[in-house]
């Protein structure tokens, strides 16, 4: 029976709430004459959720070592959705916007837990992977 | 075969049984998150109604006729409006006995259209007979307010420039608020010589607010406060004889203030009980997973005894197991929490129309520290049962019944 790797499982959970959310109920502020930095950021932070989504999804067919390897990456890319919405794009100045009050704090939270939950996940990947060579070397002696 | 030393003993027993160790994390994150983000709520919800009640400087409000309710809404922020009077009213209400001072406000609602930044209430007020905005804003803006210039409340979008835009006109912000958690915080302060004004380009872009006829004299509410030793409501009768007008308004800004408190009060106590019970029930669960488990060590504990381990030893061993699982589980639930409660602040005050203030960060800190404490001695109050039963003197016999 294969065994579904768990530690692939928060990159592909966060990349698909980091994804949806900005498209759903954590949009940017809807009404403006022209698009403002809200709108970038949302569509930026859609993209950075499907890269996220792929990661996992390719980390789920991975062997331990590289599935840390894709999971530090998943960690990096979730800083990346922490930044968009803070430092690099930006959502409008006013505090009762939609975006500022939703989507920036909504952005932030997936992003901080994609963070943490891929650094443990690649942890995790590596101990199993030092398992897997001390198994491997066990066999060959 | 790494070495253990008994320092890492109890965190290697933990790791031997990861599904246990993992469950009992969840068990205490879920207490941690329940009763740090139950105090984090209610302290930014009384300080709300702290700054609330630092902002009430008046002890009655004189509105016009079926307007009550609407001017309580204003002052809680739980919406927007405009009402006015179309008689000098303020003169009216300074004639009548047991008025100390009384000042005159003017509310205008903005629109959430193009010709707005957003639907933000407009107040204008008269700084020569003020005692209520006035004392506030010069502990933040030390300036005059000159005709045309406004003071933006902490959640008005202030644009680059720092203006706003209101009816299609462009008013420079001379000041921003710090955050109080009331209505005020979504209001812009005018001087009440620009109320023609923004009356004038509200017409200009065919949303009058108030008539252009009433454009020098509307006034919304004269806020009053009554001299020592009279009673507000006795003023209110006082008002309404010496002005002869039967059907105004009147709204009791410390009576409002002291309603909210209890039934924010009630709301907390009701709280505070099912946290109890919750927190009961999840330590009858710990306790009982311990108490099965140490049942289920016996052998475990007679290996340590054998090879020379002290009664005192086992008992810390167990206490430092559940001490771990209750930091674990306090470090993730104060995570969650305030992930689930900091930066949603705005979002929390807006659906619960009440007064709501993020508290400091000083105080946040101590709650924190406090939740993890609070979960470390939860940790280790499950485990006590246990821990008393292998310090007992019949122990050695009682592990021997496992051998």
């Amino acid at each position: 029976m294969t065994r579904i790797p768990f530690t692939a499982l928060p990159a592909v959970a966060f990349g698909a709430l980091a994804a949806i959310a900005p498209q759903t109920f954590a949009h940017a502020c809807q009404g403006h004459d022209t698009p403002g930095a809200c709108h970038y950021a949302q569509q930026a932070a859609t993209g950075i959720g499907v890269a996220m989504l792929a990661i996992g999804v390719i980390a789920l067919f991975a062997r331990p070592a590289m599935r840390a390897g894709l999971n530090a990456a998943a960690a990096v890319i979730a800083l990346l959705l922490i930044a968009v919405p803070t430092v690099l794009i930006g959502v409008c100045p006013g505090a009762m916007m939609h975006c500022r009050m939703v989507m920036l704090p909504t952005l932030i939270v997936v992003g901080a837990l994609a963070a943490i939950c891929c650094l443990i996940a690649a942890w995790a990947d590596l101990r199993a992977d030092r398992a897997d060579r001390a198994r491997t070397a066990l066999a060959a002696a | 075969m790494p070495h253990i030393t008994l320092a890492r003993l109890p965190l290697e027993n933990l790791r031997r049984r990861p599904l246990r160790t993992a469950m009992l994390i969840v068990v205490v994150t879920m207490l941690t998150v329940a009763v740090y983000g139950g105090a984090l709520l209610a302290a930014n919800l009384g300080d709300g109604i702290d700054s609330m009640s630092e902002r009430m400087g008046a002890d009655l409000m004189v509105t016009p006729q079926n307007t009550g309710t609407q001017a309580e809404a204003l002052l809680t922020g739980s919406s927007s409006g405009t009402f006015y009077f179309t008689n000098d009213i303020a003169a009216l209400v300074s004639k009548a006995d047991g008025v100390a001072r009384a000042t005159a406000q003017t509310y205008i609602a903005s629109l959430s259209a193009d010709c707005c930044d957003g639907k933000v209430q407009i107040i204008g007020f008269d700084p020569s007979t003020d005692f209520v905005i006035e004392p506030w804003i010069v502990s933040q803006y030390d300036g005059a307010l000159a005709t045309g210039e406004a003071i933006a409340g902490s959640g008005i979008n202030v644009s680059a420039d720092g203006t706003i835009r209101l009816y299609g006109h462009e008013f420079p912000v001379v000041a921003q608020l710090a955050a109080t958690g009331t209505g005020l915080d979504n209001a812009v302060f005018v001087d009440s010589s620009t109320v023609p004004q923004v009356i004038g380009y509200s017409a200009e872009v065919g949303h009058a607010a108030i008539p252009a006829a009433y454009a020098d004299k509307a006034v919304s509410a004269v806020l009053v406060k009554v001299a020592d030793g009279y009673d507000a409501h006795k003023v209110a009768d006082n008002i309404a004889a010496a002005s002869g007008l039967d059907g105004l308004g009147y709204v009791y800004p410390g009576g409002l203030t002291a309603t909210t408190r209890a039934g924010l009060d009630t709301i907390v106590s009701y709280a505070a009980a099912f946290l109890a019970v919750f927190w009961t029930m999840g330590l009858i669960v710990l306790v009982a997973v311990f108490t099965s488990a140490t049942n289920e060590r016996k052998r475990e504990f007679a290996a340590y005894r054998i090879m020379g381990a002290t009664r005192g030893t086992l008992v810390s061993l167990v206490v430092r197991e559940s001490a771990a699982i209750g930091l674990a589980g306090g470090l993730a639930g104060v995570t969650l929490a305030s992930l689930a409660i900091l930066p949603f602040s705005t979002l929390i005050a807006s659906r619960l129309q009440l007064p709501y203030l993020q508290t400091g960060a000083l105080r946040v800190a101590a709650m924190m520290l406090l939740a993890l404490a609070f979960a470390v001695a939860t940790g280790v109050l499950a485990c006590l049962a246990s821990a008393v039963r292998l310090s007992a003197p019949e122990t050695y016999l009682t592990l021997r019944e496992g051998e």
